[in-house]
């Protein structure tokens, strides 16, 4: 991995926790604000069971937000990584599904607006995200110095004395 | 890695929290449990035997609710197009050729789809009764060969 050990400064980490929460913040906002159409996108998607489509419609929005919000203040950040690499490994899969069934819908990622088909160039953002998230999951426990934007001494480093991996 | 795994759970549980709290306070809240789809009674349908003798004896109006283009691709024959959707600016035109107890049947296609019930549902509130869905339409209408047309509104 010594290629990718750049990767490991601590400002790539910063960078990567603001992308990852920008997109999950601007993703969240029209679900929120149009919960009735999230759960249309959802529904489109005839994966869930039927009544749990509005359950699903009106948590994930916030979980993105509490999971941007962490990310961007530093707080908790392998755990909200880890968060976010589940979702978008959820999301890879409906992208994935829906396009294996040829199902011409709206994506729904970023909410409904501008009816965004889903389409490869979905799956290949969610994959982008997925490794950005993934790698923060993986590296962050490896700082050795507090992330820069980290303020609460109960973030990041307290995890820093587990088992390393690899 | 375990802890980490437990504060995830617990951010997702927080949030979740968090979310069915503000859906419940919020104007725009829908409800937590999905309701149940607007499956049609059986009353208010019509079979495809039943639409062909009243499309043939010229008895009323076949209205078209999908979208202008997927109309213009092709539909049922002397079929108005009235889009579920943008039903305000096709409405004026089409009311002019209804009387109240005019017969209308109204489709769609896929078995899924939802728009003739929802222009069925308009319909009813402007105060025409007499209106019978041909689910799926314009695939079982097509797929019996039956009388079709391409082009957009006249």
């Amino acid at each position: 991995m010594k290629s990718l050990a750049w990767l490991d400064n601590k400002w790539v980490h910063l960078l990567l926790r603001w992308a990852l929460a920008g997109v999950f913040i601007f993703a969240a906002v029209s679900k929120i604000t149009a919960p009735d159409k999230f759960a249309i996108a959802i529904s489109n998607y005839r994966l869930l069971p039927h009544e749990w489509v509005n359950l699903a419609a009106i948590v994930v929005p916030w979980v993105e937000v509490m999971t941007a919000l962490l990310l961007i203040f530093g707080v908790w950040v392998r755990a909200s990584a880890l968060v976010f690499t589940g979702m978008t490994v959820a999301f890879f899969f409906m992208i994935s599904s829906a396009l294996a069934r040829g199902l011409n819908i709206e994506c729904g990622c970023f909410g409904t607006i501008g009816g965004k088909r889903v389409g490869l160039t979905s799956l290949l953002l969610d994959a982008a995200l997925l490794l950005m998230a993934a790698w923060l999951v993986w590296r962050v426990k490896n700082a050795s110095q507090p992330e820069p934007g980290s303020n609460v001494s109960g973030g990041i480093n307290s995890e820093s004395q587990s088992a390393q991996p690899s | 890695m375990w802890p980490s795994v437990q504060r995830a759970c617990l951010i997702v549980l927080l949030s979740s929290a968090l979310g069915l709290v503000v859906n419940l306070v919020s104007p725009k809240g829908i409800p937590f449990i999905t309701p149940p789809k607007l499956l049609p009674k059986p009353e208010e349908l019509i079979t495809l035997e039943q639409a062909r003798e009243q499309w043939s004896g010229g008895l009323g109006f076949f209205l078209d609710s999908r979208a202008p283009d997927d109309y213009a691709a092709g539909h049922i024959a002397n079929a108005l197009n009235l889009p579920a959707d943008h039903f305000e600016p096709h409405w004026a035109e089409v009311a002019a050729l209804l009387a109240p107890d005019t017969p209308i049947v109204v489709y769609c296609d896929g078995v899924e789809c939802e728009l003739s019930h929802r222009l069925k549902a308009k319909l009813a509130e402007l105060g025409f009764p007499n209106v019978k869905i041909l689910q799926n339409g314009w695939t079982v209408w097509r797929t019996a060969g039956l009388a079709t047309e391409q082009g957009a509104r006249k």
